[in-house]
Order: C-alpha cells, then structure tokens, then sequence
C-alpha cells in the first residue's frame, strides 16, 4: 500500500469529533444506568444486613416460646395471633378469590371481565388503612377491639389478589385441554375443576402464598382492629390479638433495650418467613418474566 | 375456539354447569358488592361530620380540631385535614422524585443492557424488596436510615441553600427528631421495586427491531433507548409511576414511625408533620362521635385519591396486562 493510499484509509477511519462525542455520551448514560441498578437493589442488603445484626443477640428459645409478660418475655403470643388471623383471612379470601378468578378466566362475558378487572384494580389500589377502616366501621361497633375485625381488614387486602393471580394462571391453560376433557363427555363444571384448574394449580398456589405473606405483614389495619395485647388469645369474638407486626410497632420506640431488641427479633422472624415465601413460589417462574 | 364460546356449548352441559357457574360468579359479585359496602360504610360514618361543616372547609382548614364558640354560648367543634393532605402530597412527591428517575434508568439497565445471568438475579432481588412488610422498613428507618439522613442529606442541604429557602432550613440549635423529608425518602425505597417492575414491563414489550433498525442506522445504544424504547413506552412509564405514587399516598405504617405526627403543616421539609395515613392510624383508637366520622372522612379523601388513581392507570394502560406484574 503506498504512503497516499495509507493516509487516506487513516483519514476515513478516524472517528469525527460528533461520533466521539457521541460514543462518550453512551459511555456515560450506560454507567448511570447501572448505577441506578445497584440503587434499586442496594436497600434490600442493607436492611437484611441491619436486622440480622440487631436481632441476633435476642434469638432464643424463650422469645419462641414465652409470653410477653412471663419473666423471660417472649412473642409467642404474637405468632399464634399472626397465624389465626392471617389463616382466618385465607379462610375466607382463598375460596371467594379462587372462585372469581374461575368465572372471570372461564365463563364471563368480556363486559363483565372487564368490569371485574376494574374493581381488582381498585382494591387492589386501597390502601391498608382504609380496609382497616372498613373493617374498623362493620365490626369494633358490634363486637369490640377484635381479632375477627383483623381478620376482614386482611382478608379485603387478599382477596384481589388471590383473584388476579387465579384468573390470570387460568387463562394461561391451553384451550385444547379443555377441548379434549370436554370431547370426552366430561360435564363443565368438572372439567373446570379437575382439569383446567387442577392444570393451573400451582399457579393458584402462588397467588395465595403472596397473599399470605401480604397478610402477616400488613400491621397498620391491626392497630385499631386486634389492637394487640399481651395476653394469648384465641379466636373468640370479641377477643383483642397480638400479632409480628403489631409488636414491632410498639416496641419500636421503646425505652428498654429488651423491647427494642424484641423488635428487631421479631422484624427477623417476619421478614425471613415473608422472604422464604416469595422465594419459594417466585423463583420457579422467574425465568419467563425475565427471558 | 374462545374458552367462554366453549363452555356455553349445548352439547357440553349439563344441568349442574348451571348452579356452578352461578356459584362462581357469586364471587365476582361478592367483590362488587364488598367495595359498594366499603364506600358506603365511608360514606355514611361520615355523614356526621357533614351536618357540622362542609368537605372544602374540611379540606381547607389547617388545625386539626378548632373549638368555634357559638351564639348561645356553646362550642362547635370544626376539624380540618389541609395539613395532612399536605404532608401526604409532600412525602409521596419526594418518594416519586426520588424513585421515578432511578427506578426507570434500573428498568433500562435491566430490560436494554443486563446479560440474562445478571438480568435474571436482579430482577429477582428487586421483587423481594417489596416482599418486605413495611413495618421492617419503618423499624429500620426509625433506628438507621432517619439518622443516616439527618446527618448527611438534610444537613449538607440545611446549610447550603437552606439558608437561603426557609422551607429547606433546620430548626436553629439541633436537628428535629423526625422530618416530612426523612418520610418521602423512606417512602421512595419502598416504591422502588413496583417502579422498577411495571416499567421494565412495558419497555421489554418494545420490539427489538424498532431498536435494531436506529442502531442499524448508526444510533448508539443510548439514542436508541432516548428515540426510540423510551418514547414508545411513554405511557407504561407514567402508569408505572402513578401506581407508585397510589402506593406511596396509602402506605401507612413505615411513615407513621419516621414522621413525628406533629399538628399542623410545617413550616420546612425538615421538621416533623404528619400524613392522611399516619394521622387516621394515631387518631382513630380513641375517637368518639364527630372527632371519628372526621377521622373516617380522612379514610374517605385517600379513598378517593387512589381510587382516581387505580381509574387513571387503567384508563392509560388498559390494553396491557402489566399490573400482573405489581401484585
């Protein structure tokens, strides 16, 4: 190649100074953009990592298994309470939700589809507090402070979304399977139940999981409703119930050590079970959100 | 064949299909009839606090409860929501200010540039957050965060430009215990992840040969997100957002413990006040007669604010079903 063909050849493959510019720019908006990704995810380590350190100390048999008012305190009162109330919720909400996310997937006309998503979406949109409001009104007038009061105020937050998540695995079912159960003479009501719902199942599964961890962590409709206690209650009317959250609430600004540190032993405990959850139904399905 | 065409099939039916489809659609109805209850449960509990005053005086007045002294000598109590409606409107503008913008840019790094064995762990990590009970949130803010930020952020901004703009200065002497500021920021954390989720949404659903034909043209990959993902999926961005800000209006507990539940609205971002949630949450244990249907009417302002909300969103993004992706 001769020294003028060379120059040329360099001259047309040196980059101008807009493309410079240019490819600096995406440099730069690629490192923002992982930076903001980093963000995103960072407070998720942090608060593990705070909790874990803070409550570690108190993690003992006795805070499993006593009282809060025995001489070795403990929440054990509050984790019968979560579970009743949380169960009762479930109670109620998996059959109503499971039931509607059926018809809407399987037998509504798209009016009515539509109209039924329309309300999901604004329950699911109601904030916490205004369920405990609701439920705060229909019952406290009638049976007191209660735990059932608890339980309803839970149980409106669930159930949209046992709803959603059901009527969105059933649609999911290829329709030949349906076909085919029904080519068989297999009446629709069976073929609902024990082959497209039965198919979709552990998709059922999951959205009543997510509702449950949603449930034992919800405390801001507790507060007036089970209002919580130290003694061990079980599910009568009337009865006020402790409850994981409600501990952490009233501990949380604590004077004593021993409580502040029942908080955080608590936060431990109720942050690992609704972990536990998500990851045991979310990380089987988390391919196909990602791919 | 459409699944609803098939089970109506004359063939296919027998007569119990009939009695089990209606059982079903009892729950769809059992759903309606629990959110006319919930309104009208609102509604009616504060019905009493309508006879004393109107809802734009509600709305409008500051204190909280003012005795106002009557001809005859006796006292009508009138109650008034302006500064929780502030200090709600307040904290979930700094959530979204804080969120929107690093929520969005983590969806790109997610959706345009994360190889898939990054991709897939990150975006696994974000949904935990929001599996989080807030109650946690609030614990670690009361303990962490909230002194983390007074000593840094509102500090650095207290003596900078604070001494110029009251609404950004401290209290003179030493910082308060809780602040408006300290509230959205925490906020802001836990709106993250549905941020993130509903935007990276929308932007995996723009196809990669719009993007492949502006690269293919000599864009970087930069102006081809700025051209071309993000115009396209500008209205999944703003419903991602308006979701979060719905989340942020409602969310109760975390900020009742950073906020401080002072009265009144505050005259800095840096001094306490209190929200729409956190004050229904102080206040309704005890409450009686009027003072509870004012509290109730509370409930029924952030009722509607996210109701027009949950309207909004699906109005904008109805033809996508992305909210599977929030809950």
């Amino acid at each position: 190649m001769t020294e003028a063909s060379k120059s040329i050849r360099d001259e047309l493959l040196k980059p101008d100074s807009g493309s410079v510019r240019r490819s600096r720019i995406d440099w730069i908006m690629r490192r923002v953009f992982e930076a903001s990704a980093f963000l995103t995810v960072l407070p998720l380590f942090v608060v593990i990592m705070f909790v874990f350190v803070r409550a570690l100390p108190w993690l003992n048999p006795a805070f499993f298994f006593n009282n809060p008012l025995d001489p070795e305190p403990g929440i054990f009162n509050a984790i019968i309470g979560s579970i009743q109330m949380s169960g009762l919720a479930m109670l109620i909400t998996a059959p109503i939700g499971i039931a509607g996310g059926v018809y809407l997937s399987e037998f509504a006309s798209s009016r009515v589809v539509s109209i039924g998503e329309t309300l999901i979406d604004i329950l699911l949109g109601v904030p916490s507090i205004v369920a405990g409001i609701f439920a705060y009104l229909l019952l406290v007038p009638v049976l007191g402070f209660s735990a059932w009061a608890g339980s309803l105020a839970l149980a409106v937050l669930t159930l949209p979304i046992v709803m959603r998540t059901t009527q969105e695995v059933m649609r999911l079912v290829p329709v030949s399977i349906r076909e085919a159960s029904l080519a068989l003479g297999i009446p629709v009501w069976r073929t609902t139940l024990l082959v497209t719902l039965r198919t979709a199942f552990p998709g059922v599964l999951t959205g009543l999981v997510l509702a449950l961890s949603r449930a034992l962590g919800e405390t801001a409709p507790l507060i007036f409703t089970a209002k919580g206690t130290n003694a061990l209650n079980f599910l009568e009317f009337g009865t006020t119930m402790n409850a994981m959250p409600l501990v952490i609430y009233r501990y949380a600004g604590a004077a004593e050590d021993q409580l502040v540190g029942q908080a955080w032993a608590t936060a431990l405990v109720l942050m690992a079970v609704a972990l536990a959850m998500n990851v045991a139904v979310r990380w089987r399905t988390i391919d196909s959100r990602v791919a | 064949m459409e699944v609803r065409a098939l089970h109506s099939l004359r063939g296919a039916r027998v007569a119990g299909d009939k009695y089990f489809t209606r059982l079903m659609s009892a729950a769809v109805i059992t759903l309606g009839l629990l959110l006319i209850a919930l309104i009208g449960s609102l509604v009616s509990a504060s019905m009493p606090l309508w006879a004393v005053q109107t809802p734009l005086s509600f709305l409008s007045t500051p204190a909280w409860i003012t005795g106002i002294e009557q001809a005859d000598g006796s006292t009508v109590e009138v109650y008034g929501a302006a500064a929780a409606l502030f200090g709600t409107a307040v904290t979930s503008l700094i959530a979204v200010a804080f969120a929107a913008p690093i929520g969005i840019f983590g969806a790109i790094y997610l959706v345009e540039y994360a190889p898939k064995r990054v991709a897939i762990p990150l975006t696994f990590l974000v949904e935990l957050i929001a599996a989080i009970p807030s109650v946690v949130f609030g614990l670690w803010a009361v303990k962490d965060l909230s002194l983390r930020l007074r000593d840094s952020i509102e500090w650095w901004i207290a003596s900078t430009v604070g001494q110029f703009i009251p609404w950004l200065s401290e209290e003179p002497g030493s910082p308060s215990a809780d602040s408006i500021f300290r509230a959205g920021f925490l906020l802001a954390i836990m709106i993250l992840p549905m941020i993130v989720a509903v935007s990276r949404e929308f932007m995996r659903s723009v196809p990669v040969s719009l993007r492949e034909g502006y690269v293919g043209m000599g864009a970087t990959k930069w102006e081809s997100i700025r051209d071309v993902v993000l115009p396209t999926a500008r209205i999944g961005l703003i419903g991602a957002v308006l979701l979060a800000l719905g989340r942020a209006l409602g969310e109760t507990i975390a900020v009742t413990m950073v906020i401080g539940n002072a009265e009144g609205i505050p005259s800095s971002l840096f001094l306490p006040g209190n929200t729409i949630a956190s004050k229904i949450a102080n206040t309704i244990g005890e409450a009686t007669d009027v003072q509870r249907s004012a509290v109730v009417a509370l409930g029924l302002a952030l009722f509607i604010l996210t109701f027009v909300i949950s309207i909004l969103v699906r109005v904008l993004i109805r033809r996508f079903a992305v909210i599977k992706a929030v809950s």
